[in-house]
């Protein structure tokens, strides 16, 4: 079964159009996050406080779009009675607008540390693990919107695969951080910041990995939250193998 | 494991058991149908069903109309018997035995497999002669044991509380909902073990649709019900089994919280989501 084409050939046409809509709702949201995101790993980066402030006045932006989305979930439920495919999309859209909203907080709060960081001026010790891992997390969104948009498990699966190796990536910062305030106990403050946007970092990750899997139910019909890799990779071949004849 | 885990683990198994997960293979079979073919003439109108009909669950069966689901339902009381140009090939076991059998005493199996229909067609009798009609069919004619059977199939029917004032009063002026609430206790009192209903709830308003479908959840503690309805959310209230027929094929037949919510057949997907031209 082609998932892309699939809400597009219901009897009632108007069925049709309140899928896409919050099909492209959702992406529409995930694009202002995935910029949410981008901004704040930047914006401290470069030391950049109005990129910071400008990027956390967009947060409200995604909060009213998922009170938007999931009001409009909810009036499909009610009107529409879904099944299936249908009610796997409604279930997996509003659990992945959770997920959205919950990584925008996230980039929220790294530009909160973007702008005390900035203030302070002091070094930049642990700024190359946020870029490793904010390039990490920031393609991790990016591809789980990109198979939103396709219905690709495939590449769900590729980025639940990509937050192991983030949480792998975060410990080894965090073991480097605790050595260096070990060292130097004046660059505690500093670092605890960065250590707070490595974890907000690392959350994104975990967003990025539930909605791929909240994606991998949506094609197949599998539950694959708590479950291992391995689960995730048999469901998504299941789904490739074996569409409904 | 301490002792605060322990307990986390019970509930969790608690509730487990609570959300009571259904599979075929543990069922007991009430009717085994096999290979069953039906035709109209020279018309096949279902095309060799095999499947097994769970003791004590609902089953419903739905599909377009012309699917051959009333059909099927109504070869499990030899209702079909009465269309002369209806030829039947095929098994539909009951303990062991073919309904279709030479040796089969046709009443006999209509008592022990009964019938509501879409439309309550209660007799222009009594509220109570309705209910007692079967029983004093069956030769019953001591007043206490009529009396008793009578007050137990419409509390069964959840009539009881509406009706017990004017028993004596005819059924025809009873609202629709009660009428065919009336059926069902008629059909229950001669002690089916099978109750077919044929979309009972189709001609009723919302609240009385409601009662009937409460109604069925209380009955298959006693009885195993089909039900044919054309009302999907119907079907996924109140059945444990669905099978989605199609052109006089069983395409799909499971769980119906799985058919519901991930069908294996694209047909099934495409019937449940609104797909059908």
């Amino acid at each position: 079964m082609n998932f892309e084409d699939n809400y597009s050939t219901h009897i009632s046409q108007q069925f049709n159009e309140e899928l896409e809509q919050i099909r492209t709702q959702l992406l529409t949201m995930g694009g202002i996050v995935e910029r949410q995101v981008h901004d704040a790993v930047e914006a401290l980066l470069t030391g950049d406080a109005d990129l910071a402030e400008k990027s956390r006045r967009t947060d409200q932006q995604t909060n009213e779009m998922e009170l938007m989305i999931d009001e409009q979930c909810t009036t499909i439920i009610a009107r529409r009675q879904p099944a299936a495919s249908d009610l796997r999309l409604i279930t997996a859209i509003s659990k992945a607008t959770s997920d959205l909203e919950r990584i925008g907080d996230e980039a929220s709060r790294i530009c909160r540390h973007a702008i005390d960081l900035a203030d302070e001026g002091t070094g930049q010790r642990g700024y190359q693990e946020v870029r490793h891992i904010g390039t990490l997390v920031r393609e991790m969104v990016k591809d789980v919107l990109t198979a939103f948009a396709r219905s690709d498990t495939e590449l769900a699966y590729r980025v639940a695969k990509q937050d192991k190796a983030v949480d792998q990536e975060y410990r080894t910062a965090m073991r480097s951080l605790i050595t260096y305030m070990m060292e130097d106990p004046r660059a505690i403050s500093s670092s605890l910041n960065v250590i707070w946007v490595l974890r907000s970092l690392e959350r994104i990750g975990d967003h990025a990995c539930n909605m791929a899997e909240h994606l991998v139910y949506l094609v197949s019909g599998t539950d694959v939250r708590h479950a291992s890799l391995k689960t995730m990779k048999a469901a998504v071949e299941q789904g490739d193998d074996s569409p409904a004849e | 494991m301490t002792s605060e885990a322990k307990t986390h683990a019970i509930d969790i198994s608690a509730m487990q058991r609570d959300n009571r997960i259904l599979r075929l293979e543990d069922e007991t079979c009430t009717l085994q149908v096999k290979d069953l073919r039906l035709s109209y003439g020279e018309k096949e109108a279902l095309h060799g069903i095999d499947m097994t009909i769970p003791k004590n669950r609902v089953t419903a069966f739905i599909g377009p109309s012309g699917c051959g689901k009333s059909t099927l339902l109504r070869c499990f009381n030899r209702m079909n018997d009465l269309v002369d140009s209806c030829n039947i090939t095929g098994q539909i076991l009951m303990d062991d035995q073919n309904i279709y059998d030479r040796s089969v005493d046709v009443a006999e199996l209509r008592r022990r497999v009964g019938m509501v229909f879409q439309k309550p067609n209660p007799f222009p009798k009594s509220i109570y002669e309705n209910v007692a009609y079967g029983l004093r069919i069956q030769g019953i004619k001591k007043k206490r044991v009529i009396d008793d059977t009578v007050e137990w199939a419409l509390r069964s029917a959840a009539l009881w509380d509406e009706v017990k004032d004017r028993l004596h009063e005819s059924a025809l002026g009873m609202s629709g909902g009660q009428q065919q609430r009336l059926v069902i206790a008629r059909t229950i009192a001669v002690k089916p073990e099978v109750l077919l209903l044929d979309e009972p709830a189709s001609a009723l308003d919302p609240i009385s649709t409601l009662k009937i479908e409460e109604l069925i959840h209380e009955l298959k503690k006693d009885f195993t019900i089909v039900i044919v309805t054309h009302n999907m959310q119907q079907a996924a209230r109140v059945s444990d089994y669905t099978a989605f027929m199609y052109m006089g094929d069983l395409i799909e037949f499971g769980v119906t919280d799985t058919l519901f919510t991930n069908p294996s057949k694209k047909q099934t997907e495409d019937y449940i989501t609104g797909r059908y031209g």
